[in-house]
């Protein structure tokens, strides 16, 4: 006798869920797909937050622009030796970057303009640099650009045209692959003096000057101090970016929020016809079975095992098919949703990852409530008498 | 062997089932309850069952207050020494035969062995065998009876009780049931059949027949 599980009492409970197919199908194919849908939401929510505050962790920790009617305009490099004076700052950086617009493919190539002499504050940049020398007139093109400039023919080299309607023709030197640290697809890296020809900036600008600073709680102070010596110009701070990437995704977050809750009013549509009470057969069913010797305990357990077997596989199912949506087919459609416009993450591949805290909500909001409800109206009507019941 | 002291049952609505009882069964009696519908027969043999409780009185069987055992345990009595024939057999209709005569078998979770060993013995002795995977729905009336007195027998129950076994079975099939009856009989079950079926008033093997008219024993 195997006193942990009862095979026998198993395989009535698969019985009975076999004699009422049908409705059973339908219970499991409804919660597979809440279950599925739910948890792709959540995986695809959770890979991008934490996708994105991977990515900002690689900003610099204040940004300083100019302003000029409203608009960033050019910034003196210069500044960044001056900044680089003020107490607590670690480093300082000009950076020349920006995109251009290769109108033949009616898509955006984003320029990244280095020293090869000074380290950069991007990690992925200097990785880049150990790896590659760059002379004028080089560049290094990543994977995605790559394609699509050898689409064009640009396989050895590119020309830009700059503003005035000159060309500036650019040798491919070599190519990197993109990865969650880049935030742009179509990357091309150059030096600056280059970067500079293209986008027509004069000897000495930038686009912006990006700071580190060396103690995390100094970082609101020196933004301040730094507003001091530059009144006119605008202070960015990486935990600013943050809260404003969070607000963007909670409000697609948001918009799953109601999904989610559609979702729960269904399942619960079917928890409450459940614990709205059992149709005659079964309670004659029930009846019956204690009749002929079956306690409380051994009827409850056989709608135990039916609650589990039903719920516990819709839930796995739905969890499969999540995995399936999410990291395998790289969630079409709702990934779209997610992204929308905004193109932080344009280049982003979900990666994968497990995430227990969602796989054990949604465990908790479908299984167990799934179960208590197939037993509860049971052992309203196995603890009456069997008698009446049968009645 | 099974005891009723001053019995009385009174259901919902204040309808009165029976009026205070006293009776009693010997080990390997066969007995015949006989009276009109809504005499109280079926209440009595509920109550011997333990599968409802007097309003007044106290039912004995082999020794144990029934009556006033709780629930599970009543359920563990019934399930070790009660064996249960119902008019409308109480079959699981989209289950076996074989599903169904092991139905009482199910909680206590023997050895495989064991479990073949006795529904071999239930299938042979019922006339079943060619009918243990058919669906007891797809049975004609004898064949369901036969398959219900089998689940009744699986567990060797000392008592069968039994409530207007042959109201649904034509003669045939009511004198096949008899049969049944008195190999179980020789077995030396104690049998109460509850019946208005004039074929049990005069058979040989039925010890005692007590007439039951408005709850009341005459």
């Amino acid at each position: 006798m195997n006193r942990f599980i009862n095979f026998y009492l198993l395989s009535y409970s698969v019985g009975s869920l076999k004699r009422e197919k049908y409705k059973n199908i339908f219970v499991f194919l409804v919660m597979s797909l809440l279950v599925a849908l739910l948890a792709s939401t959540f995986f695809l929510s959770n890979a991008m937050k934490s996708e994105y505050n991977t990515l900002i962790d690689t900003y610099p920790d204040i940004v300083l622009q100019n302003q000029k009617a409203g608009v960033n305009s050019t910034i003196a490099s210069s500044i960044a030796d001056k900044v680089l004076l003020l107490d607590g700052v670690q480093n300082s950086e000009a950076r020349v970057y920006g995109s251009y617009y290769f109108n033949r493919a009616d898509r955006k190539l984003n320029i990244v303009g280095i020293n090869m002499f000074a380290p950069s504050l991007s990690p992925f940049i200097n990785i880049l640099m150990k790896k590659y020398s760059l002379d004028d007139g080089q560049m290094l093109v990543s994977r995605g650009a790559k394609a699509l400039l050898s689409k064009y023919y640009y396989k050895e080299y590119f020309n830009f045209v700059k503003s005035d309607g000159s060309l500036k023709k650019m040798q491919i030197v070599g190519t990197f692959q993109e990865n969650n640290k880049l935030p742009q697809p179509n990357t091309l890296v150059m030096l600056k003096s280059d970067a500079r020809k293209i986008f027509d900036y004069k000897e000495g600008e930038a686009r912006d000057i990006a700071i580190d600073v060396a103690n995390a709680d100094e970082v609101a102070f020196i933004a301040r101090k730094i507003e001091q010596l530059y009144p006119s110009m605008k202070v960015i701070l990486k935990e600013d970016l943050r809260v404003k990437y969070e607000n963007i995704y909670n409000l697609r977050s948001g918009f799953f929020l109601t999904i989610f809750i559609i979702a729960f009013f269904t399942f619960f549509i079917i928890i409450y016809d459940k614990l709205s009470g059992l149709n005659s057969e079964k309670r004659r069913e029930i009846g019956v079975l204690k009749a002929i010797g079956w306690r409380v305990g051994d009827v409850l357990n056989a709608k135990l095992y039916e609650g589990a077997i039903l719920s516990l596989s819709a839930y796995l199912t739905g969890i499969f098919l999540a995995f399936v949506y999410v990291y395998l087919l790289d969630a079409p459609l709702l990934k779209n949703i997610f992204l929308n416009n905004y193109n932080l993450l344009k280049n982003y591949t979900i990666n994968f990852s497990v995430d227990y805290e969602t796989l054990a909500l949604l465990f908790f909001l479908s299984v167990p409530i799934y179960i208590a409800a197939t037993v509860i109206p049971s052992w309203k009507i196995a603890t009456l008498d069997a008698d009446e019941v049968m009645r | 062997m099974i005891e009723l002291l001053n019995v009385s049952k009174e259901y919902e609505g204040g309808v009165k089932a029976l009026d205070g009882i006293t009776l009693s069964f010997g080990e390997g009696e066969v007995v015949v309850l006989k009276g009109m519908s809504g005499s109280g027969k079926s209440s009595m043999l509920s109550l011997i069952a333990g599968l409802s409780k007097p309003t007044e009185g106290e039912v004995i069987v082999d020794t144990k207050h029934i009556s006033k055992l709780a629930d599970h345990f009543a359920t563990g009595f019934r399930r070790e020494n009660i064996g249960m024939i119902f008019q409308k057999y109480n079959l699981i209709a989209d289950l076996s035969v074989k599903e169904n005569i092991l139905l009482p078998l199910v909680p206590l979770n023997l050895k495989g062995g064991e479990l073949e060993k006795r529904l071999s013995k239930e299938l042979k002795q019922f006339n079943l065998l060619d009918k243990k995977d058919t669906q007891v729905k797809k049975l004609s009336g004898g064949e369901q009876q036969r398959c219900a007195i089998a689940r009744a027998n699986i567990n060797n129950p000392k008592i069968i009780l039994a409530d207007e076994p042959t109201a649904n079975l034509d003669e045939k099939l009511s004198l096949e049931f008899i049969e049944s009856l008195r190999e179980m009989k020789s077995e030396k079950r104690t049998i109460i059949i509850s019946t208005h079926d004039p074929l049990f008033f005069d058979l040989d093997f039925v010890d005692r027949v007590i007439e039951v008219r408005h709850g009341k024993v005459l």
